[in-house]
């Protein structure tokens, strides 16, 4: 076998393994270890954890949305710094969001999750549904 | 139409003169050898024992058991199911506390999810309390301490499992 074609061939086969380190093997590890106890591994959520598979993406139709996703407690204040959180958000924005994200999608930077996590939802529930509301009502007068 | 049959006459001399049967089934067996060979390469190796297949030691019955590193409650292996599935007649609760364990038979670390088994009575059989990493309460995603049936039927708390969920990222 000529070496061009061993080397190819080796390089074809190790890429797998070497995809899951670096960056994604991070922000899936931080997924898992700081929003998958209660959100699921796949986003699905469970009784009062709500369903991010499938509606994520919605909270990006308004700036309240937008910072809905960040002021949330379990965003704001967990143990991740702004710069892994922005990673998260936006692995869990591109991850779950399906047909729910029907804009271009403007990834979250560590100054702006930095900016927004200061001020952690105290009403997490009534905010939600005003976004939510917010947004229903900005679809039906389009 | 006449060019196409030129080109692909010229051609195939071309070939026929320049290479032999002997020869393609030398390439063939090369290439049949060559690839039967990758899976024993060392890179291969390492890429089959990732995430979920970790180097299994120990009796999953005790509380030593390297998967048991945080856990606090009864082991559903001695309660009638595994340290991955849930005894009969109980329901695994999908909200579930993560933390990390040391497997000392590879020298790797994983996540594990400590599942609880809901709907029935506490199982009162081989009781752990490792607890590495708990915290307090205030971390609600980070102490055992509660019960974590959440999102079963019933809030019942019978056992837990120890689920690997995949390779913990080292920095």
């Amino acid at each position: 076998m000529k070496p061009g074609l061993l080397l190819a061939l080796l390089l074809c086969w190790s890429l797998p393994s070497l995809a899951t380190t670096g960056n994604s093997g991070r922000v899936v590890f931080d997924y898992q270890m700081n929003c998958q106890g209660c959100h699921t591994p796949d986003g699905s959520g469970a009784g009062s954890v709500p369903r991010m598979k499938g509606h994520v993406g919605i909270f990006l139709q308004s700036q309240e949305g937008r910072e809905y996703l960040v002021r949330v407690p379990g965003s704001a204040t967990s143990a991740l710094n702004d710069e892994r959180l922005a990673a998260v958000l936006n692995w869990i924005l591109t991850e779950f969001s399906g047909d729910s994200m029907n804009s271009p999608f403007k990834a979250f930077s560590a100054e702006e999750v930095g900016r927004l996590r200061q001020s952690p939802l105290k009403e997490v529930e009534q905010y939600r549904l005003k976004v939510l509301r917010d947004l229903s009502s900005m679809s039906m007068n389009e | 139409m006449k060019f196409l049959d030129q080109l692909f006459e010229q051609r195939s001399r071309q070939l026929a003169q320049h290479s032999s049967r002997r020869g393609m089934l030398k390439g063939l067996g090369a290439l049949l050898v060559g690839g039967a060979s990758i899976p024993l390469l060392p890179v291969a190796r390492a890429a089959a024992q990732s995430p979920g297949r970790p180097v299994e030691e120990g009796d999953p019955s005790s509380c030593d058991y390297w998967r048991y590193c945080a856990i606090d409650g009864f082991l559903c292996d001695c309660c009638g199911g595994t340290a991955n599935t849930c005894p009969p007649g109980t329901e695994m609760s999908p909200v579930t506390w993560i933390g990390t364990c040391h497997n000392p038979a590879d020298g790797r670390n994983y996540v594990i999810s400590y599942n609880d088994c809901c709907g029935k009575s506490s199982c009162g059989a081989c009781l752990c309390m490792r607890d590495e990493g708990d915290r307090p309460i205030y971390r609600p995603d980070k102490t055992n301490d509660i019960n974590w049936c959440l999102g079963t039927s019933s809030a019942a708390y019978h056992c837990s499992t120890a689920i690997v969920v995949g390779l913990a990222f080292e920095e």
